[in-house]
């Protein structure tokens, strides 16, 4: 490594970029998977009920649907609460608060909003929530929830199978391009294997070093990558909160990392050290043939 | 010392390097393997080395069957038997004493050990004043000495030389004949495969002629007759 220390400087150039790709993938599909997940945890049924219904009997049918197994969690919007929504949401447009001052009473209705335990378990919910035959139910028309949930369904299907793709393809290259790097150096040092191989060298003994140097280009490639990500992440992330701001949801690619730091770039390191160690294993076999 | 019975390496599709080669070297013996290029001296001195294995028949090196010799076994074979190349085969970023000792390294051998023998065999092939130096530093002749002493290190009972006197002018061709006349004396089989006939009439010792893969003449005290 020291004795021709710019083919090792390329090497570790390369595996570093190698591995930033990687990383910048890896980024992506954590924000396009926590994007995904946040709308469809956004994805809820709305039960209305009937304005007279009693606050006893709207308590006994919330028990009733809490104990259905496809439901996650359901949350009781009184009609006050809905009204008290309604002009928040409004509060810059004086014309339908008047209307509603106008009316004199609370039109709206009192709601359950009933989360799904699982979002692709939807028609089991629709299903168990039609079976309820309660008179105070005064809606129960989930149309257009299907519709959304089957396109949100069929987005996240269509972006992991191309990320899925893409993620393979770049690997792939990524894969082939380290290891004709490590066969590259490998290649210059074919004189000294030859060499070595005639004068009695065991085939272990000449490619310990090479496998050696292939760990520490993994080491030092994932030590140098973990310096620039972080402070890459550090200069993004302000970007992503400001791009995500005003939405009920968090992405934090930098808490990501954190939370997952021994198994990205523990993997990133074996990986990395496995394409190299391989390289060398045939190469070192292939100039050794002496 | 080395026992070839009925040698024969055919390259694809029917390239006869050697056919039928029956061969006896004894102990202590200078032989000199002659004939024009491409005749196989060196698929010879390859089978000799593991570097190829024979089509058929039987290599005996120093009572060892190497005739299917396994990879795992070539390193201990080459370290029992010294090979000098024409092309040398020096590493350049390497001084002269650290070529030699590289011999050693490379098959695990101490420090101690190799300080010991390194400048010993460098004397012997009249490197003493010249072990600093790199290989580009000094004469061809000079650097084929090296590459004698490198063989020597293992302190070999037998020495390959291919072509040794190759890239050499008559003067350093002469020197290295006499360092391998030298280590003869000292006991070590020496096999100098050559076509320069100068020489081998010089040395007046055993000559095995090859043409066309075949040992058309062998003489206990020959000359070049092609």
């Amino acid at each position: 490594m020291v004795r021709n220390i710019w083919l090792s400087l390329v090497t570790l150039m390369i595996l570093v970029l190698a591995l930033f790709s990687i990383n910048l993938l890896l980024a992506v599909k954590v924000l396009g998977s926590s994007t995904i997940s946040a709308v469809k945890n956004k994805i809820d049924v709305n039960l209305y009920l009937k304005t007279d219904a009693a606050e006893d009997r709207i308590l006994a049918l919330k028990a009733k649907v809490s104990q259905l197994e496809a439901v996650r969690q359901v949350d009781y919007i009184s009609k006050q609460a809905a009204a008290e929504t309604f002009r928040e949401k409004n509060k810059n447009r004086p014309e339908i608060l008047q209307t509603l001052i106008e009316l004199g009473k609370n039109p709206l209705s009192p709601s359950l909003v009933i989360k799904p335990k699982d979002v692709n378990n939807y028609n089991e919910l629709i299903a168990s929530l039609n079976k309820i035959d309660d008179d105070i139910i005064e809606s129960r028309d989930f149309e257009d929830y299907q519709t959304v949930l089957v396109k949100t369904n069929n987005i996240t299907q269509k972006a992991s199978q191309v990320g899925l793709t893409v993620s393979l393809l770049f690997i792939l290259i990524t894969v082939l391009v380290v290891y004709n790097t490590a066969r590259v150096a490998i290649y210059t040092h074919r004189r000294e294997i030859g060499i070595m191989k005639l004068v009695g060298a065991s085939t272990w003994f000449i490619r310990a070093p090479h496998l050696i140097s292939g760990i520490i280009y993994a080491f030092l490639g994932v030590a140098i990558i973990i310096v620039i990500l972080y402070p890459f992440l550090g200069l993004i992330q302000p970007y992503l909160s400001s791009f995500f701001y005003g939405l009920d949801f968090e992405v934090n690619i930098l808490s990501y990392y954190n939370n997952n730091f021994f198994t990205i770039f523990g993997l990133e390191f074996l990986a990395a050290a496995l394409v190299n160690l391989l390289a060398s294993l045939i190469a070192v076999g292939k100039y050794s043939k002496v | 010392m080395i026992k070839l019975t009925n040698i024969s390496k055919i390259y694809p599709p029917d390239i006869k390097a050697l056919y039928q080669v029956n061969l006896h070297i004894k102990p202590g013996e200078f032989v000199s393997i002659v004939g024009q290029s491409g005749t196989g001296k060196t698929t010879l001195v390859k089978l000799l080395i593991g570097e190829e294995k024979p089509s058929s028949g039987k290599i005996i090196v120093g009572g060892w069957d190497i005739t299917d010799i396994g990879p795992t076994a070539i390193p201990v074979l080459r370290r029992q038997i010294g090979v000098v190349f024409q092309d040398f085969k020096l590493l350049n970023k390497k001084t002269l004493l650290e070529n030699a000792a590289f011999a050693l390294q490379v098959c695990g051998q101490s420090s101690k050990k190799i300080n010991s023998i390194v400048p010993q065999v460098m004397k012997i092939v009249g490197l003493e004043d010249k072990i600093n130096r790199y290989p580009q530093q000094v004469s061809g002749g000079e650097q084929q000495r090296a590459v004698i002493a490198r063989a020597l290190v293992h302190r070999p009972k037998i020495l390959l030389a291919d072509e040794p006197t190759g890239n050499l002018d008559s003067i350093n061709a002469d020197e290295i004949i006499e360092i391998l006349q030298k280590i003869n004396k000292f006991g070590t089989t020496v096999v100098l495969v050559t076509h320069n006939r100068e020489i081998v009439n010089k040395l007046r010792r055993r000559v095995i002629t090859i043409d066309n893969g075949l040992i058309v003449n062998d003489q206990a005290v020959g000359k070049y007759i092609l």
